[in-house]
């Protein structure tokens, strides 16, 4: 929208506002309320893409951790599918399960952290705290695992897993689920049946389900407008065929029901975890993959759901010993970008941060 | 592969993997097989890769074309030259994904994407060299030259080699 009047004007939100992360949206508004939202991305360009290409597998597997600082065992793990597949790398059980496991604890240990930085961003302190205790619980078991309390140093690597599950992790992990999914229903009270919380977010910046796909939306945001994608239901990986779990969708699309959604999947996830315990079997934990095996002329690509949507890699190999090209699809590059951008349009500048949230995003994966 | 879309791409000699089809079709076709594609259900554009190839002269592009009804990928080739690398926007097509995901190619390959309304820079904060995730961009030069000065003791390391 052209600028006509003297009472428009532009202002920042972001890189430096407490609730905005390392990202920017240049807001267009006329009085209280925007009228023009236009994204400006690339704090966190480290240009992962390019950095791969000159290194070994193993390397760019170690890299794949920053690029979401939500939730790096995810990015792993795309990586190392997408390189097995075009390695034809077959995986031990084990170690599927073992990916399946850490996968959903970084899934719920995302969600939590989401809550809560939401909750810091509308004022809701206390959520920030009771969040992210929980979250602690699962970084503990993270280290336990992986070396690592956020960051595993690519642990889920092509191959397998660097190494096997110390003595005992399984039930430590079960009793952290089990712990959560109790707890769960602290947040309640205190954040989504919160009147005050309510108030804010419900029919705010609704986004229908034909422009959630046309804008290229995934994860809780294009289920809370009732599009029922999920990678691991829709094109299963690992051992998602096997475990039971709901799709969780609701069909009003507002700030309330992408925060819903997200709630309702954490206990989706303990579920699925528990499952995984349950069902993991002896043997090995990875298969060697040398630390200079040329990668295989070809391509693959494959998809996960992230904690925040459709994560992809595509990867294509001439030969060499690394990567010709690597590409990775973040689901926060459209949340961020073409979705915030429609969904702002309108608001006023107090629900900019509401909005904002309510997306589950993270600028790093968007930027890559 | 539903057969409307083993119809569609035939001519291009597809190659199936499990619920994933890979084509490469021609430019001048791009346009109208994008459209029919669409029309078949593959309405979530996942993203466009940009994959350059100095030695065939060709930037190559991958549509990643997700149908949420038929739960399967088509992931759509096409080749555009490196010396004038031009082609149809698909924003008319899938609408802001399109759009956001041409503009990063714009910024990485320097490829035009024709109708395309805004092809500003993305991530690259006054970037003045070439389109940086091309081959035959030297990172490394670039870094020695913008950052580094051969003269001072504690830079040598970067001029080995």
């Amino acid at each position: 929208m052209a600028i006509t009047r003297a009472e428009t004007y532009v202002i920042p939100f972001g890189p430096a506002h407490p609730g905005s992360g390392n990202f920017r949206v240049w807001l267009t508004v006329d009085g209280e309320r925007v009228i023009e939202a236009r994204a400006d991305p690339g704090f966190l360009h480290r240009g992962f893409e390019k950095l791969m290409e000159y290194r070994t597998l193993l390397q760019a597997s170690v890299l794949t951790d920053r690029i979401a600082v939500f939730e790096p065992l995810n990015w792993n793990l795309v990586f190392a599918l997408a390189a097995e597949k075009l390695q034809g790398i077959e995986v031990p059980e084990r170690a599927k399960y073992i990916r399946v496991l850490l996968a959903e604890l970084t899934r719920i240990q995302s969600h939590l952290l989401w809550f809560g930085a939401a909750g810091i961003a509308m004022g809701f302190d206390t959520v920030f705290k009771v969040a992210l205790t929980y979250r602690e619980e699962i970084l503990r078991v993270f280290e336990e695992a992986t070396g690592g309390r956020v960051y595993p140093t690519g642990y889920i690597r092509p191959g397998g897993v660097r190494w096997d599950l110390p003595e005992g992790f399984l039930e430590r992990a079960e009793g952290v689920l089990r712990h959560i999914e109790y707890h769960l229903s602290d947040l309640n009270d205190l954040f989504f049946e919160n009147p005050s919380f309510v108030a804010r977010t419900k029919g705010l910046a609704v986004l229908s389900p034909e422009e959630g796909i046309r804008l290229g939306a995934s994860g809780p945001a294009l289920r809370a407008s009732g599009v029922p994608y999920d990678v691991r239901a829709d094109d299963p990986y690992l051992v998602y065929d096997r475990l039971e779990f709901q799709v969780i969708t609701r069909r009003e699309g507002d700030a309330l029901a992408r925060f819903l959604v997200g709630r309702d999947e954490v206990l989706e996830s303990v579920k699925i975890g528990i499952q995984a315990i349950r069902d993991m079997p002896e043997g090995e934990h990875a298969v060697k993959v040398g630390p200079f095996a040329k990668v295989k002329e070809g391509e693959a690509y494959v998809h996960i759901e992230a904690a925040r949507g459709d994560a992809g890699c595509y990867i294509v190999g001439t030969g060499g010993r690394t990567p010709y090209r690597v590409k990775f699809r973040g689901p926060s590059f459209t949340l961020l970008i073409p979705v915030l951008e429609h969904l702002l349009q309108g608001v006023e500048i107090a629900d900019v941060p509401v909005v904002y949230w309510s997306l589950n995003h993270c600028p790093a994966d968007m930027d890559r | 592969m539903v057969t409307e879309i083993s119809k569609l791409l035939e001519p291009f000699a597809p190659r199936e993997e499990g619920n994933a089809v890979w084509v490469r079709e021609p430019l001048e076709e791009a346009p109208r097989i994008w459209q029919e594609l669409r029309e078949l259900g593959y309405d979530y554009l996942a993203a466009i890769s940009g994959v350059d190839w100095p030695n065939r002269g060709v930037i190559e592009l991958v549509y990643h074309l997700w149908s949420l009804q038929e739960k399967s990928f088509v992931h759509l080739k096409v080749e555009v030259p490196r010396d004038q690398p031009r082609l149809p926007s698909a924003c008319h097509i899938w609408g802001g994904s399109a759009a956001v995901n041409e503009r990063e190619v714009h910024e990485m390959f320097g490829v035009e994407f024709q109708d395309n309304p805004d092809l500003s820079p993305l991530f690259l904060e006054d970037w003045e060299g070439p389109p940086p995730f091309r081959k035959d961009f030297d990172w490394r030069a670039y870094v020695r030259e913008k950052y580094y000065c051969e003269d001072r003791e504690e830079d040598r390391g970067y001029y080995k080699g």
